[in-house]
């Protein structure tokens, strides 16, 4: 029962449970990558999917991957061989000129959540410290957000940039303001209006 | 019918010589008209030169103000810090509530700042000039929404499982000042306050949630409000028919509704809006500003225009809009071509 009940207890936002769950599994022999995997990275899964159906929303989102947090901090020392390797580089960012970070938030925790090695940049980032940083840590995926429709045109810049440069990187975008065609138009590599969705795409852009 | 005629008897479900043409115009008209795009959200005498080159062009029949209001005024006037670009909205460089020391700090607020008095003089430089003939909306925001703006969204979304009593805190504090700082609208010349729930709407909050933290003091300013003789128009995105948030609303002194997006790409169908309000207050339409409007040719712009009007023919209390702001990189071409649609459309046919 040891996975199922770490499982629930991030879904269910607490903390001490957590905790104490992962704990126990440890002490009974649980492999720590299942416990990882199996888990923690499962349940924002599950959590992912309830949001995207409209069973929960922000604030149960963030709390839940405050909790998954929390457990990943007990498990990081244990941690070795095939559970340190990390699926991917995603690098994530709101984009110059726009200081706001919520939908930023939510994909950099889930992302983080998905096994993903996420350096986030923060806000008002400008498009050379994305490609600087995207070079210096060879990222497999970038995440430009934004949400005044304002700044959205930083993202074409962007995402022209990162052509030209050469670098393996697929950019990726979101935000209020953004859509499906907005992607399409500036030549970005994906678009999701959610976090979960944006998980799912990494996933699919890095197995790619 | 002149627009401020028309737009009242849509507001009051009456009849209409023509669609009620009330789009979410600021940004772009501050963008097309202004001399810079700060001064025309910001300052009295731009303001007034941008807005009425607009209506020469466009024929709004109503004037759109307050982007600059809500985004950067009122969360400077409560510590805020916030910067004013010249040719972007403001921006909140740094949050203002960390502790209940901070609610208490605020609760005192003088709010008339400076910049709140300038804009306001842009509102009565308006009314003058606009002789009573085209109404002038205000974009608004709720205790909760100005809770976010001076917490931090992710901050306050915790708050309500981590901290619920500074979020209950806050906005009590918060309600006697969004009274005042709306009746000083309302005295200025603002006719109809445009309540927008950015930060409560069902894309982010749960309606347990809403109920719990939002609907009471959002009633509270906007009963207030309402009294004090403005017509009051919430703006919610997300959906509020299948939530039961729009049941919530209409506890409300409310005399219209304008529905946001369900998505960026999705909007609510308005006449399943139209069946759960009856006759009880106005809907205004929903044109997504990031499709077509900003996007597309103003072939498909128009299309999508008609394609709205005619779902909504014959609807009584029906206003022609955009289903939240539209962004001040909308082409011309494209604002155009939706507003000769609008101004051309048969309604009574």
């Amino acid at each position: 029962m040891a996975i199922p009940d770490i499982l629930n207890s991030v879904v269910a936002m607490d903390k001490i449970s957590v905790v104490e769950n992962i704990n126990d599994a440890m002490k009974n022999g649980t492999p720590i990558d299942d416990i990882l995997n199996n888990g923690l990275i499962q349940a924002m899964d599950v959590v992912g999917e309830k949001f995207s159906n409209g069973e929960v929303f922000v604030p149960e989102m963030l709390m839940a991957a405050k909790a998954m947090q929390t457990g990943l901090e007990v498990l990081k020392p244990h941690l070795t061989g095939d559970a340190l390797v990390e699926k991917g580089t995603v690098l994530i960012g709101t984009v110059k000129g726009d200081l706001h970070d919520i939908g930023k938030n939510l994909v950099s925790m889930m992302v983080e959540g998905a096994g993903f090695n996420v350096i986030d940049l923060g806000v008002d980032v400008d498009i050379d410290k994305f490609l600087s940083t995207a070079q210096a840590h060879d990222a497999d995926v970038v995440c430009l957000s934004a949400l005044l429709t304002t700044t959205m045109p930083t993202m074409a810049k962007a995402v022209e940039a990162f052509k030209e440069s050469g670098l393996k990187a697929k950019i990726i975008i979101g935000g209020a303001p953004v859509t499906h065609d907005y992607a399409k138009q500036i030549n970005a590599d994906g678009f999701s209006d959610n976090a979960p969705g944006a998980v799912e795409l990494i996933r699919k852009l890095v197995a790619a | 019918m002149n627009a401020k005629e028309r737009m009242d008897a849509a507001i009051n479900l009456k009849p209409v010589d023509k669609v009620p043409n009330g789009p979410f115009t600021e940004a772009p008209v501050c963008q097309y008209f202004g001399s810079n795009f700060r001064d025309s959200l910001l300052e009295g005498p731009e303001m007034l030169k941008a807005h009425m080159k607009s209506l020469e062009e466009f024929k709004f029949d109503w004037v759109m103000l307050g982007m600059g209001y809500i985004g950067g005024i009122i969360p400077e006037a409560l510590d805020c810090q916030v910067s004013f670009p010249e040719d972007v909205f403001p921006v909140i460089e740094k949050t203002s509530i960390f502790s209940m020391a901070d609610v208490e700090r605020i609760a005192k607020k003088d709010v008339f700042t400076r910049r709140m008095d300038s804009f306001l003089d842009g509102v009565r430089l308006l009314k003058k000039e606009l002789k009573d003939e085209v109404p002038i909306a205000c974009e608004y925001i709720s205790p909760f929404t100005i809770a976010t703006r001076l917490r931090g969204t992710n901050e306050i979304m915790m708050d309500m499982y981590e901290n619920p009593e500074l979020v209950h805190a806050l906005q009590e504090a918060i309600v006697p000042l969004d009274i005042a700082m709306g009746k000083a609208l309302i005295d200025a010349g603002v006719e109809y306050i445009f309540y927008g729930a950015d930060m409560e709407c069902p894309i982010l909050l749960s309606p347990k949630h809403y109920k719990e933290f939002v609907h009471e003091p959002t009633s509270k300013v906007c009963n207030e409000l309402s009294r004090l003789g403005s017509k009051v128009l919430p703006h919610m995105c997300g959906d509020i028919v299948k939530t039961g948030i729009v049941d919530m609303l209409l506890e409300m002194d409310i005399q219209g509704i304008m529905p946001g997006n369900l998505t960026q790409e999705k909007v609510l169908d308005i006449r399943e809006l139209k069946e759960k309000v009856q006759d009880r207050i106005c809907i205004f339409d929903n044109i997504n500003p990031n499709g077509p409007l900003l996007i597309g040719k103003p072939e498909a712009v128009a299309l999508e225009t008609l394609e709205h009007l005619n779902r909504a023919k014959g609807m009584n209390g029906y206003i022609f809009s955009t289903s939240g702001t539209s962004s001040p990189f909308t082409p011309k071409e494209n604002y155009l071509a939706m507003d000769r649609e609008v101004i051309n459309y048969n309604w009574n046919s």
